[in-house]
C-alpha cells in the first residue's frame, strides 16, 4: 500500500506527512522535556496510567458496540451513546433502592450483579428496539439514510429519558465494599478501579471467545464479510444482526454501570461525550475490527490521562488538560495519516482494496 | 464491502481538532445579532388613532413599548432552569415571583405577566433564549441571565432589540467592563473582582495558606473569578502553583488533580459549576498526592443542593464564597417566610434576593418613565427605561443599598465564606450562616 | 416430478426486468447447464432459485413444494446449495470455519462429520490448508472451498455459478472432473457457465439464455450440434 502511495505522491500527501512528522517531533520533544525536569514521581505517572486504563476500559466496551455494528452493517450507530446512557440511568433507581434497603452494604456482590444485570437488560432492550424499529426497515435504503435515522434516534432517546427522569443528574450510592486501596510497588489501585479493569477485561475476553469460538460468533464474522454468502449458508442474517445489537447493548449497559461506579453521576446527557470518545476509539483501532476497538479505547484513555502532562508540561504550556480532547483528536489524525484504516486495520484493508 | 474512506475521516477530524482548539480559546465568539424587532414605533398615524386629541405619546430613540389598557406588563426572564445548574435559575425565578407578589401582582394598575426561557447555563443556550425573547416585542425588560456565558452570547441580541437587561447572578468582571458591556445591561449581583478579592483574603488571612492552584472551566464566570482570585492572592504575597483549565463536560478530573498535586499547593480554588465542581470535590479525595490536608474552596457557582448531592461526604469541611446572607437587610426575614409559604422550602441557591431586587429596580424605573394615556394605555420609552435604571441611586433592596454605576454594576456587594457541614450534605441544603466575612 | 421447477418466473433489479418469464426443470440426478452471454440472466436465475432475489411473478418448486418468497436461509435448509459467482468465500474465516458455516443450519453432528470427510476427500488441498484463512488461498483453492462449503449444506440441488471463471486450464479440468464425480454420487446439479463447450460436455441437458429469456433448450449433445450454439457460444463459424 505504501508503495502504491509513493508512486503518486501528491502535494497534499507531502503536507499531511510533514504535519504528522511535525506533531511527532513536538510530542517527543515535549515528553523528553517533561521527563528531564523530573517534576513528577514514578507513582504519579503510575496514577495517571491507572486513571487512563480505567476510563479507557470503559471507552473500549462502548467502542465495541460501534465497531460490531459497523462491521456488520457498515453503518455508524450514532444512537449507541444513548444505549450506553439508558442502562445506568434506569439502574440508578435499583441501586438507590438497594442502598436504602441496606442490601448494598450487606450483600455488595449480589447487589452489584443485580445492578449490572438490570442495566445490561435495559441497554440491550433499547438497542434491540432501535434495530427493529429504526434500522431494519431501512436495511436496503442508501447508506446515508440509516445514518441520519441514527442521529434522530439518538435525539429521540435523549429527550425521552430527559422527559422520564428529569434533567438533574442522579448520584449513585456509595458502595462501602468498594472503598479500599491496594498498593503494588508504585501502583496504587482503588477497589473500584480494580473492579472496572477486571470486568472490562473479562467482558472483552468473553466477547472475543464468543466471536472466535461459537457458531453464532463465527456467523457474525461471516455476515460481516458478506451478507449474501452468509444467507446462502443458511445463516439467518437478520437474527445475526440482532444478536450484534444485543451484544453491543449488553456491553454498553455494563460499561454504563462501570462509568457510574467511577464517576457516580448519571444523567440523560451522560452518553454524548463518552459516545464520541468511544467512536473515536473505534476508528483509532480500525473500525469494524473487534480487537481494534479494545486497543483504541485503552489507547485513547491513556492518551487523555497521561498525554497532557507528558507532552505539554515540559513545553510550559499552561493548563494542558483543557487541551486533552484536542490532543486525543490530533493523535487520531496522526494514526490515520500513517495507518489510514486504524491501528489494527492494516492487513484487512489491503485485502479489501 | 466498501473500504472506510480514510481521507474523508481525516478531513473531518482535522475540522474537529480545529473546533476543539477554538473552543478552548478564551475569546468569545461574537454572535450575529438577530435583526432588532423594534417595538411599536410611534408614528404620527398610530399616535392619532391610539390617543385622543391633546395627548401626545412619548417618543424614544429605541422605540416605545405600548401596553393596551387591558394588557399586562410583560416581564421576561432568561434563567437556567434545568440540568445540573437548574437550581441557580429556579432560585432567581422564585425571587422575582415573590417580588411580583409583593407588588400585588400589578404595576401601574396593569397585571404583571412573567415568563421566559431556559438558557441552559451555556453560550448556545443563551443565544437561543435571547433570539426567542427578542422575537417578542411585548417585553419591557428581561431579567437574566443566570450564567455569565449565557448573557455574553445572547446579550447583544437583547440589547439591539432595545430591551433593558438586569441580571441577578452574572458575576463575570468583564460584563461591566466599559469596553465590553453592551448598552442596557445591568446587574444586581456582585462583580467577581469583589468575590475574588474576598476569597483571596480569606485564603491568606483566615486559612493562612501561601500556595494555591486554580481550576476554571473556560466559562467567563469561572475564568474571570479564578483570575481575580489569583491576582489578589499573588498581590497578598501568595503563590499560585498552577492555573489549570478543564472543560465543563469532563468527568475525569483525576489526571489534572494529579498534575496539580505535583506542585503541592496548600489549597485548590475551583470556582466552576455544579456538575464538574462536585466531581472535582469527590475526586480530589481519591488522588493520592493531594490527601486530606489540601484545602478545597469553590464559589457561588456551586452554591446549590445538587452540588452537595453530587459531591457527597467529600464536600464536608470545604469552603465556598457566596453572597453574605447575614448582610441582607431587614426585609430578608419576611422574604424567607414568603418563600417558605410559597415554595415549601428554603431558597435553593444564592441569588433569590438579588433577583427580587432586580425586579424592584426595574419596577421603580418603570413607574418613573411610563406615560399613561387617558384610556389607560401605557407607553414605555425603551431608552428612557434604561436611563431610569441607570439612575438608580440609594435604592433600598434586600441585598443592601443599590446604586448603579455607569457600567451597570448596581450591587451592594457583600461576600462571605461558608463552610460545608455534614447536615448540608445529608439534607442537601445550602448553608445559611457565613463562616467568615471580610473584616473579621 | 422434477426436483426443481421454475414456472414463468419474472425477476427485477429495481426497475430492470432481469428475467422475462423463465421456465425450466431439473430432474433428479441430472446435470443441467444454463449457457448464455454476460447479462443474459443466468446468475439472476440462480439468485431467484436460492431466494437472494424474489420473483415478482411466477413460481419456483422444490420437489413440488413452492419455495419462492421464502428467505434465502430457509431455502438453503430445504436443500438448495449454491456456490455463488466470484466464489465469495469468507476471506477472514479459516478454511475450516468456512466449511462449518456451510453446515450452519444443520443439527446432525454425525452427518456433518461425514460430509466434512467427504469434502476433504474430494478436495485434499482444503484439508492441508484447513487452518489458513480463506483470503490466503489461491483462486482454484477458493473455488474448491466455495464448492465444498455449498456441499456442506447437504444440498439436494447444487447450484454452481461460473466455477471455472478465472482459473488456469489445468484447474478447469480438475473442477469439471469433480463436478462429474459429484453427479455420479447422486448430486443433482444446475450449472451456469460461460465456458459452454465444457459445460455441455458434462451436462445431460442445457438451456440457452438471451436477454432474460430462454431461447433454446435440448439434450446437451443436440445443443452441441445446434447452429445457434455453435456460432454464438462455441466460437465456431
Amino acid at each position: 500500500m505504501l508503495k502504491r502511495r509513493r508512486s503518486k505522491l501528491e502535494i497534499t500527501d507531502i503536507f499531511i506527512y510533514a504535519f504528522g512528522i511535525f506533531i511527532i517531533a513536538i510530542i517527543l520533544y515535549g515528553s523528553f522535556e517533561t521527563l528531564r525536569q523530573g517534576k513528577y514521581s514514578a507513582s504519579q505517572w503510575a496514577d495517571l496510567f491507572v486513571f487512563g486504563i480505567t476510563i479507557g476500559g470503559i471507552y473500549a466496551l462502548i467502542a465495541l458496540g460501534y465497531t460490531m455494528v459497523y462491521g456488520i452493517l457498515q453503518m455508524i450507530n450514532f444512537a449507541h451513546s444513548e444505549v450506553f446512557m439508558a442502562g445506568p440511568l434506569t439502574a440508578f433507581f435499583l441501586a438507590d433502592a438497594l442502598a436504602k434497603s441496606g442490601l448494598l452494604a450487606t450483600n455488595p456482590a449480589i447487589s452489584l450483579l443485580l445492578i449490572f444485570a438490570f442495566s445490561m437488560i435495559v441497554s440491550t432492550t433499547v438497542a434491540v428496539l432501535l434495530e427493529r424499529i429504526a434500522y431494519r426497515p431501512l436495511r436496503h435504503a442508501p447508506r446515508l439514510v440509516p445514518l441520519i435515522t441514527a442521529i434522530g434516534a439518538s435525539f429521540f432517546l435523549q429527550y425521552a429519558f430527559r422527559g422520564l427522569f428529569g434533567t438533574q443528574f442522579k448520584v449513585y450510592p456509595e458502595i462501602p465494599a468498594l472503598e479500599g486501596v491496594v498498593t503494588i510497588g508504585v501502583v496504587r489501585l482503588t477497589y473500584t478501579q480494580i473492579l472496572v479493569m477486571i470486568s472490562a477485561a473479562a467482558l472483552m475476553i468473553g466477547l472475543q471467545a464468543f466471536v472466535q469460538r461459537t457458531r453464532t460468533g463465527k456467523a457474525m464474522r461471516a455476515v460481516a464479510e458478506s451478507r449474501e454468502s452468509a444467507a446462502l449458508m443458511g445463516i439467518n442474517v437478520d437474527s445475526i444482526i440482532l444478536t450484534t445489537f444485543v451484544l453491543g447493548g449488553a456491553l454498553a449497559g455494563a460499561a454504563g454501570v462501570l462509568y457510574a461506579l467511577v464517576f457516580t453521576q448519571v444523567s440523560f446527557a451522560m452518553g454524548f461525550i463518552p459516545g464520541i470518545k468511544a467512536f473515536t476509539a473505534a476508528v483509532l483501532g480500525g473500525i469494524g475490527i473487534i480487537p481494534g476497538a479494545m486497543l483504541g479505547g485503552l489507547f485513547l484513555g491513556i492518551v487523555e490521562s497521561v498525554g497532557p502532562t507528558l507532552f505539554l508540561d515540559g513545553l510550559n504550556i499552561a493548563a494542558p488538560y483543557q487541551l486533552k480532547d484536542a490532543i486525543a483528536f490530533t493523535l487520531l489524525v496522526l494514526v490515520l495519516i500513517f495507518r489510514p484504516s486504524g491501528i489494527m486495520g492494516g492487513q484487512t484493508q489491503e485485502k479489501k482494496a | 464491502m466498501k473500504a472506510f474512506n480514510a481521507k474523508y475521516v481525516l478531513v473531518l477530524l482535522a475540522i474537529v481538532a480545529i473546533a476543539a482548539l477554538m473552543a478552548c480559546a478564551p475569546a468569545a465568539v461574537q454572535p450575529t445579532a438577530a435583526p432588532p424587532t423594534t417595538a411599536a414605533q410611534p408614528t404620527a398615524a398610530t399616535a392619532a388613532t391610539a390617543a385622543p386629541a391633546g395627548f401626545q405619546p412619548p417618543t424614544d430613540a429605541l422605540g416605545v413599548v405600548t401596553i393596551g389598557p387591558n394588557d399586562p406588563v410583560h416581564v421576561g426572564y432568561m434563567f437556567v432552569t434545568s440540568g445540573a445548574d437548574g437550581a441557580l435559575g429556579i432560585d432567581s425565578r422564585r425571587g422575582v415571583e415573590i417580588a411580583i407578589d409583593d407588588k400585588g401582582g400589578k404595576l401601574l394598575d396593569h397585571q404583571v405577566k412573567f415568563d421566559g426561557q431556559d438558557s441552559g447555563c451555556s453560550a448556545e443556550g443563551g443565544q437561543a433564549a435571547a433570539a426567542k425573547l427578542a422575537a417578542d416585542n411585548t417585553f419591557t425588560v428581561v431579567l437574566g441571565s443566570s450564567c455569565s456565558s449565557e448573557i455574553r452570547a445572547g446579550g447583544p441580541t437583547l440589547s439591539k432589540a432595545g430591551f433593558t437587561v438586569i441580571s441577578p447572578s452574572n458575576t463575570a468582571p468583564d460584563l461591566t467592563d466599559p469596553a465590553k458591556r453592551f448598552p442596557g445591561y445591568f446587574r444586581t449581583a456582585h462583580n467577581d473582582k469583589v468575590q475574588g478579592a474576598v476569597a483571596a483574603k480569606f485564603a491568606l488571612e483566615k486559612l493562612g495558606v501561601k500556595t494555591a492552584a486554580t481550576i476554571h472551566d473556560g466559562s467567563p464566570y469561572a475564568e474571570g473569578l479564578a483570575n481575580a482570585f489569583a491576582e489578589n492572592f499573588e498581590k497578598g504575597g501568595g503563590k499560585i502553583t498552577s492555573r489549570e483549565a478543564v472543560s465543563p463536560t469532563d468527568t475525569d478530573f483525576k489526571p489534572v488533580l494529579t498534575k496539580i498535586a505535583a506542585d503541592k499547593p496548600e489549597m485548590i480554588f475551583y470556582p466552576i459549576f455544579v456538575a464538574a465542581g462536585s466531581l472535582i470535590t469527590k475526586q480530589a479525595k481519591e488522588v493520592p498526592g493531594l490527601g486530606d490536608s489540601v484545602k478545597l474552596m469553590a464559589a457561588d457557582g456551586t452554591f446549590s443542593p445538587d452540588f452537595y448531592k453530587g459531591a457527597g461526604d467529600a464536600a464536608v469541611g470545604m469552603f465556598q464564597s457566596s453572597p453574605d446572607f447575614s448582610a441582607f437587610t431587614g426585609g430578608y426575614a419576611k422574604f424567607l417566610e414568603e418563600h417558605q409559604a410559597k415554595f415549601g422550602e428554603k431558597p435553593v441557591s444564592a441569588f433569590h434576593a438579588h433577583a427580587y431586587d432586580a425586579f424592584n429596580i426595574f419596577a421603580a424605573a418603570l413607574e418613573k418613565v411610563a406615560v399613561k394615556g387617558p384610556d389607560g394605555t401605557l407607553y414605555i420609552g425603551q431608552q428612557a427605561l434604561r436611563d431610569a435604571v441607570a439612575a438608580t441611586k440609594d435604592f433600598p433592596g434586600l441585598t443592601g443599598t443599590l446604586t448603579c454605576d455607569p457600567n451597570g454594576d448596581c450591587a451592594d456587594p457583600h461576600i462571605a465564606v461558608y463552610q460545608v457541614g455534614e447536615d448540608n450534605v445529608k439534607n442537601a441544603v445550602v448553608p445559611s450562616q457565613p463562616f467568615w466575612k471580610p473584616g473579621q | 416430478m422434477p426436483i426443481l421447477e421454475l414456472k414463468d418466473v419474472h425477476s427485477y433489479y429495481g426497475h430492470i426486468h432481469a428475467l422475462k418469464g423463465i421456465s425450466l426443470t431439473v430432474e433428479q440426478g441430472e446435470i443441467v447447464t444454463l449457457i448464455g452471454a454476460n447479462g443474459a440472466g443466468k446468475t439472476s436465475t440462480l439468485r431467484t432459485i436460492s431466494g437472494l432475489l424474489h420473483p415478482r411473478e411466477g413460481q419456483v418448486f422444490l420437489e413440488g413444494e413452492q419455495i419462492n418468497g421464502l428467505p434465502a436461509h430457509i431455502i438453503v435448509s430445504k436443500g438448495i446449495g449454491q456456490s455463488p459467482e466470484g466464489r465469495q468465500i469468507f476471506s477472514r474465516l479459516s478454511v475450516m470455519e468456512n466449511l462449518e458455516m456451510g453446515a450452519y443450519s444443520r443439527k446432525d453432528k454425525e452427518g456433518i462429520k461425514s460430509d466434512l470427510d467427504h469434502v476433504f476427500r474430494l478436495f485434499p488441498r482444503l484439508k492441508e490448508r484447513r487452518s489458513q484463512t480463506g483470503g490466503t488461498l489461491s483462486g482454484g483453492e477458493q473455488q474448491m472451498l466455495a464448492m465444498g462449503r455449498a456441499l456442506m449444506t447437504r444440498p439436494r440441488v447444487l447450484l454452481l455459478d461460473e466455477p471455472s471463471m478465472g482459473l488456469a486450464p489445468v484447474l478447469v479440468e480438475t473442477i469439471f472432473e469433480i463436478i462429474r464425480d459429484l453427479n455420479k454420487e447422486g448430486v443433482t446439479i444446475l450449472l451456469v457457465e460461460q465456458n459452454a463447450a465444457k459445460a455441455l460436455s458434462i451436462a445431460n441437458r442445457g438451456y440457452v439464455m438471451e436477454t432474460g429469456r430462454i431461447v433454446l433448450s435440448d439434450e446437451a449433445s443436440k445443443l452441441q450440434e445446434s447452429e445457434l450454439v455453435r456460432k454464438a457460444y462455441l466460437g465456431e463459424d
